[in-house]
């Protein structure tokens, strides 16, 4: 076993958003104490940093430190060196998230992955349902629950015609989500290129 | 001889005192020929008729009864003539109601300076001067050569004693150095080949290469250097710049130096740099993939076998080198394990780009490094044991000082355990090498004085002083060179070096008593004094920096100033009016050092801290020119009393003349034996460690020590003297 | 005024430790010097400490040292209140304009200080920074060179600098003095101008400004001097309650490219040394925390940190805190942030937090002449290494003068 051999941190460097950064870190530690969600953490975000310098390949693709993230800037503001802490954060959950190692039950990484396929079938957000696919996402009977407990402010909505029911049936569509999915798969396939994806 | 006073009646003094009583005392008891008061004897008129004083009536002496020695020093300024003054001011209205308390206080203060002053030279320079100006530089690394071409550069003479056969020293054994200008991003060139170049075209230095010092004698102005070829040349002053070894990586068994190849210091890293870049691994010539760099190796270490300080420049050369691995091929892995990187100033920058150039930094502790490579270390971010296997590993050693013999115990062999060869072999009586101040290291003490060197005229520049790097020991140098052609020019006009500089004074000796008893040759805390084969005393003038610890040693008081001797402060102490018993008014003598204590309680005065009327207050150069006599004349006179005021002393001691008020704190131990046999209480001399801050405390102080003087009775010795 | 100096002078810019200690050496070495210094008093910001790090012995016994050798050299020249305002030429020929503030006070002044009893305005302290006020005529502090008092402009043409005049019986209060401008020659230049600490305010998140018992480590240093404005009571400026838990935060400003980029060299020692004026003060009882990225106790100063590592009144932690926060009730300030060894989160409540602020150059080297910088107005330094770098300055100089002289004979 030997650590600190550079592979991890030069593949982040590679693959990740603004991994290059990662390097920079002088472990202050300033940002995780920044951190609103700090109590929450299994990893800070310097710990992470060092981690990667160590090579800890697995335990940093599969921790759900950098899904917390709420990108509050806390941390960037006061970051001695400078580092776009929130952007690398964003940036390992993504790849984690697409070498398919980050945790699966992971809320905001299931959230994402629900966000994203309703985003992109008709090129915008169907905010119906979306919500009804994040209530139900635990199963029918907590869904009900959930959509039991929201009942007042869905009413609401309605009567101030802030959400359609026909949207369910009907949605609204772009007028080229066609299109739309063209240039996503064009951004991916660039992204992909530049990260090293196969697909 | 003619004598003047001159008392003035400003600042409260006319208010609070019956000057005319002072202009008598000064007249009939002082036999001061010339009496005057004046009532703002600072301003411009006063200073006139002190002037004329001096010019029309042929004064010689003057006596200033007005503000503390340490006021008005411009306006009162009279370099032709000696001048004695009687603090009124903030020794006596700033400090005492009016009253008779206070009046007997100046009176007394009026005779003491009168006493003083009959007993003062206006000193003239001593006849040891010796003219050469010429400056030595003992070693030829780079804080050598810069201290050599930066005193030709001034227009002195160098001549630079290298016991190599090549100059450059360390430097030249480096790839490239760390960089000392904006950007600080890279390694840049050493600058030795055109340092060595523009040392040896220059027509002011001389070269003796492969050479060293065999014998040093003489003072500043007048040093005869006798070389190991056996040539002798005269001069002015010495820089030391002999530099550091390496601490032996053979010492640390646990890091299997010696054990591979590849397990180097930094200056086998440095050799492996200049032979190839990318670097090669020794074992079997590959290039390097992965290399550790392990910081404090030997350093910092608290279990005593190995170096306890850092040596400060380890951090930015173990940047610099990792950069010499990833500037040639990024691939490369370079880990710093480091518990404390220290790269202050815009060092920083350097630790940044290092960062940028993918070096990894990792705090932690490092247990071992096994001949294979493994470093085994505690992660100490991520709170785990864990190991690198690389294939080469750069130890940071640390920097031994090349200071020569240790003159208080020569046999000491030094950090790397070898045998001590002496650097200068300076023939002075209190040894061949300049005296350490710690780890070996022959730095000042003093904070506010880096060259406050305890042999006069030699002073050591570059990592013999303090760990450092070529940046600093660059600065170290010049400032080195510029202390060594003072030292020259105070040579030749027989004045003292810091901290008394410019005073002419010397110490005259009456070598008929003298009882070769060979206390004052010991207790020199500048090594000035050597000894004749009959063991008698010599004075090297140009040596001496006149604290007058000699004085204070002789028992037989053969040694004095013309501006400060055993009798000027003898004669003070004897001219205080001392009440007999009847009056119950006791009296306490104060020696206060002129440099710390004597200030404190001049501030005192300046913010009206009121203190006990009993004391007398004579400022000393040092504690350690307090001759007994002083104390027993002083018991014997009736003194109820006696404080000594001094500095710190101990290890962070404080006196600028090294041992003073430990001297004095030793020699008034002994006091007891006086006391008991004049039945006096060991209460009467007390020595307190005073500072410059204790304006507050000192009053404090001394009226406790009233209190103890009254608590305890007076003197029964009163009216026998 | 041309005649106080010529092209063999060296003028020496600033009269802190680093000025005094280039006049005077190159004084010494027989050169004639003028030193010019912007405020009334020679000795700069080290007058200003309590006392220095590792020895924790008093800056100004150094200074009553330089002192004496100022009063017994006649080729030092000082003035005060006087700043440069430009420099030209080149080596061996300057031309330095200087503006001269008013004192309102002459070489009459004896020190007797009637003037600061007669006045009744007070005005902030600046060499207590500020933490007291003090009379508007007075002498800066008891080792103040040249010892005469300075009537502050805020008073000229008011009822007191009246009062001031006529409580003077020595004719030393000078209400007719102007600004005065003049032009000086020069042979070499050294600045000397020093540091000035780091706008703490700036330091958004440690609420200093916001927070009454946040201050700077210079400020402490005040606190700790028995003649600093709470003679020597370490006491937090809330309520003047004891201060003996004590967190002291490195990196305050310095190693931060929100704020300076450079590491100031001189705080982590002077925090060390401040927990050991807690240790005095409060003994078994004090509590002293350091804050920390590095510690940079640099060659033998790492025996002082080994002393104050075995003091167990001291904790250190690796950490630069996030944030500072108050806690109402109390005025307790609480610390948030992470100990990066091993991760350990901490809510630390304190008396006090000391922010180890950093170093500032005080005055841009000028632009179109060249000048041989000294002490801290070259590099971030602490006290021994600006003397170092100001005797070799003076060196730079004399061989400017030197090759002139040589060249004119």
């Amino acid at each position: 076993m030997s650590a600190y051999q550079g592979d991890f941190l030069k593949e982040v460097e590679a693959r990740v958003e603004e991994g290059e950064w990662v390097k920079m870190c002088m472990q202050c530690g300033v940002c995780a104490g920044s951190c609103p969600f700090g109590p929450h953490w299994e990893h800070s975000p310097q710990k992470i940093f060092m981690m990667i310098r160590a090579g800890k390949r697995e335990e940093v693709l599969t921790s759900d430190a950098m899904w917390m993230c709420t990108s509050c800037y806390n941390c960037v503001v006061r970051c001695p060196r400078k580092l776009p802490i929130t952007q690398i954060m964003h940036g390992l959950a993504t790849y984690a998230h697409r070498l398919g190692l980050a945790p699966k039950m992971q809320p905001t990484r299931r959230f994402s992955v629900t966000f994203w396929s309703n985003l992109t079938r008709t090129g915008r957000v169907n905010e119906l349902k979306l919500v009804l696919q994040v209530y139900f996402r635990n199963g029918f009977a907590a869904g009900l629950k959930e959509f039991w407990n929201m009942r007042r402010v869905g009413l609401r909505l309605l009567a101030a015609k802030r959400m359609n029911p026909f949207e369910l049936v009907f949605p609204h569509r772009c007028k080229d989500a066609k299109g739309i999915q063209r240039m996503l798969a064009k951004a991916c396939e660039i992204e992909n290129r530049k990260r090293g994806f196969s697909q | 001889m003619k004598t003047a006073a001159y008392l003035c009646g400003g600042c409260g003094i006319a208010e609070q005192l019956d000057t005319a009583r002072l202009a008598a005392i000064a007249e009939r008891e002082g036999k001061v020929d010339l009496v005057r008061e004046h009532p703002f004897l600072c301003s411009a008129e006063g200073v006139q008729a002190i002037r004329e004083g001096i010019d029309k009536d042929g004064a010689t002496h003057v006596m200033l009864a007005a503000c503390s020695r340490r006021a008005k020093t411009e306006a009162f300024y009279f370099p032709d003539v000696a001048v004695a003054r009687a603090n009124l001011r903030e020794g006596v209205v700033w400090i005492q109601e009016k009253g008779e308390a206070a009046q007997e206080m100046a009176d007394d203060y009026v005779r003491m300076a009168c006493a003083e002053l009959k007993r003062m030279q206006v000193p003239k320079a001593g006849p040891d001067t010796g003219k050469s100006k010429r400056v030595l530089v003992v070693g030829g690394g780079i804080s050598g050569l810069t201290a050599a071409l930066e005193a030709a550069e001034a227009g002195y003479e160098a001549l630079i004693v290298e016991k190599e056969a090549a100059l450059g020293g360390w430097a030249a054994r480096l790839h490239r150095r760390i960089p000392e200008r904006a950007p600080f991003k890279d390694p840049a060139e050493t600058g030795v080949p055109a340092l060595v170049d523009a040392v040896t075209r220059n027509s002011r230095i001389k070269l003796q290469l492969g050479t060293t010092v065999a014998q040093t004698a003489g003072a500043p102005g007048r040093f005869r250097v006798t070389l190991s070829n056996g040539r002798t040349e005269e001069v002015g002053a010495i820089v030391q710049a002999s530099g550091f070894s390496l601490y032996d990586a053979a010492r640390l068994a646990e890091f299997s130096y010696g054990k591979s190849p590849d397990i180097v210091d930094q200056a086998g890293l440095e050799a492996l740099a200049k032979k190839s870049i990318p670097i090669r691994r020794p074992s079997d010539n590959k290039e390097v993939k992965q290399v550790v760099f392990v910081q404090c190796a030997g350093q910092r270490d608290d279990s005593g076998k190995h170096l306890p300080y850092c040596s400060g420049h380890c951090c930015a050369t173990s940047m610099k080198q990792a950069m010499y691995f990833k500037d040639a091929n990024p691939a490369v892995d370079t880990v710093v394990i480091y518990t404390d990187l220290r790269v202050p100033g815009n060092g920083e920058d350097f630790y940044r780009s290092a960062q940028a150039k993918g070096v990894t930094f990792t705090k932690g502790k490092v247990s071992a490094v096994e001949a294979d490579g493994a470093v085994k270390f505690r992660d100490l971010i991520l709170d785990e044991d864990t190991q690198i296997k690389a294939d080469l590993v750069v130890l940071a050693t640390g920097q031994v000082p090349n200071s020569g013999v240790n003159i208080d115990n020569p046999d000491e062999p030094d950090a790397n355990g070898a045998k001590p060869i002496s650097i200068l072999n300076l023939e002075y009586r209190q040894g061949s090498d300049l005296p350490r101040l710690a780890h070996g290291f022959s730095d000042s003490h003093f904070i506010c004085f880096p060259y406050e060197t305890r042999r006069t005229g030699i002073y050591t520049a570059g990592p013999v002083r303090r760990p450092m790097d070529i940046a600093q020991a660059v600065e170290d140098a010049t400032g080195a060179a510029l202390k060594a052609i003072q030292a020259t020019e105070n040579a030749a006009l027989g004045r003292a070096a810091h901290p008394r500089s410019g005073d002419l004074s010397f110490p005259l000796v009456r070598l008929d008593g003298c009882t070769q008893c060979k206390r004052c040759t010991v207790e020199c805390p500048f090594g000035a004094i050597d000894e004749d084969e009959k063991r008698y005393p010599v004075f090297n003038e140009s040596r001496c920096r006149r604290c007058s610890t000699c004085m204070g040693a002789c028992p037989v008081r053969v040694i004095s100033f013309e501006n400060y001797s055993v009798d000027s402060v003898g004669a003070q102490i004897k001219a205080v009016g001392i009440p007999d018993e009847t009056e119950e008014k006791p009296r306490i003598l104060i020696l206060a050092c002129e440099n710390d204590a004597y200030p404190a309680l001049d501030m005192a005065g300046l913010q009206r801290v009121k203190y006990s009327a009993a004391v007398r207050v004579i400022p000393v150069r040092c504690l350690g020119s307090v001759n007994q006599v002083w104390v027993t004349d002083a018991l014997n006179a009736g003194y109820d009393g006696i404080m000594l005021l001094g500095c710190k002393h101990g290890d962070d001691y404080q006196c600028h003349f090294v041992r003073g008020s430990a001297l004095a704190a030793e020699r008034m131990s002994k006091i007891d034996d006086t006391l008991k046999q004049l039945a006096l209480e060991n209460e009467r001399v007390i020595t307190c460690e005073a500072a410059i801050t204790d304006i507050a405390r000192l009053p404090r102080l001394i009226d406790e020590y009233a209190q103890t003087i009254e608590r305890i009775g007076l003197s029964p010795l009163k009216g026998f003297a | 005024m041309r005649d106080i100096a010529t092209s063999q002078t060296i003028l020496v810019v600033g009269g802190g430790v680093s000025g005094m200690t280039a006049a005077l050496e190159a004084a010494e070495c027989g050169k004639q010097v003028l030193l010019v210094e912007k405020s009334p008093t020679l000795g700069g910001r080290t007058a200003l400490l309590y006392r220095y790090f590792p020895k924790l012995c008093h800056p100004t016994c150094g200074l009553e040292i330089n002192l004496r050798r100022l009063k017994g050299n006649r080729n030092v020249r000082v003035m005060t209140m006087a700043e440069v305002v430009r420099v030209e030429g080149r080596r061996g020929d300057y031309s330095v304009t200087l503006r001269v503030a008013p004192r309102f006070v002459n070489e009459n002044c004896t020190a007797c200080g009637a003037c600061a009893e007669a006045v009744g305005a007070e005005i902030p302290n600046p060499w207590n920074y500020n933490l007291n006020r003090m009379k508007a005529a007075y002498l800066p502090h008891a080792m103040a060179y040249p010892q005469r008092y300075v009537l502050d402009a805020s008073i000229a043409g008011t009822p007191d600098a009246e009062k001031a005049r006529t409580a003077c019986k020595y004719g030393a209060i000078d209400l007719e003095m102007k600004e005065q401008t003049l032009t000086v020659s020069a042979g070499a230049v050294v600045w000397a101008t020093g540091w000035k600490p780091y706008d703490a305010a700036k330091i958004q998140p440690y609420g200093y400004g916001r927070y009454a018992n946040v201050i700077t480590s210079v400020e402490f240093e005040r606190l700790a001097d028995p003649h600093g404005p709470t003679g020597g009571r370490i006491v937090r400026p809330s309520d003047g309650k004891e201060a003996k838990n004590i967190a002291f935060i490195q990196c305050a400003g310095s190693r931060d490219e929100n704020h300076l980029r450079h590491c100031s060299r001189i705080c982590c020692m002077a925090s060390l040394k401040h927990t050991q004026f807690v240790r005095e003060a409060y003994g078994e009882a004090a509590r002293s925390t350091i804050y920390y990225i590095d510690i940079r106790a640099i060659d033998r100063f790492e025996d002082f940190y080994r002393k104050v590592r075995a003091d167990r009144t001291v904790k250190f932690v690796k950490s630069k805190p996030a944030r500072i926060a108050e806690d109402r009730a109390s005025g307790d300030v609480v610390l948030h942030g992470v100990d990066t060894e091993g991760y350990h989160r901490y809510a630390a409540q304190h008396d006090l937090a000391v922010l180890a602020i950093g170093m500032e150059t005080a005055v841009p080297l000028p632009q179109d002449a060249e000048v041989f910088p000294a002490g801290c107005a070259a590099d971030a330094l602490d006290v021994n290494r600006s003397v170092q770098s100001s005797t070799a300055a003076a060196l730079r100089a004399i061989q400017v003068v030197n090759r002139a002289a040589r060249a004119e004979s």
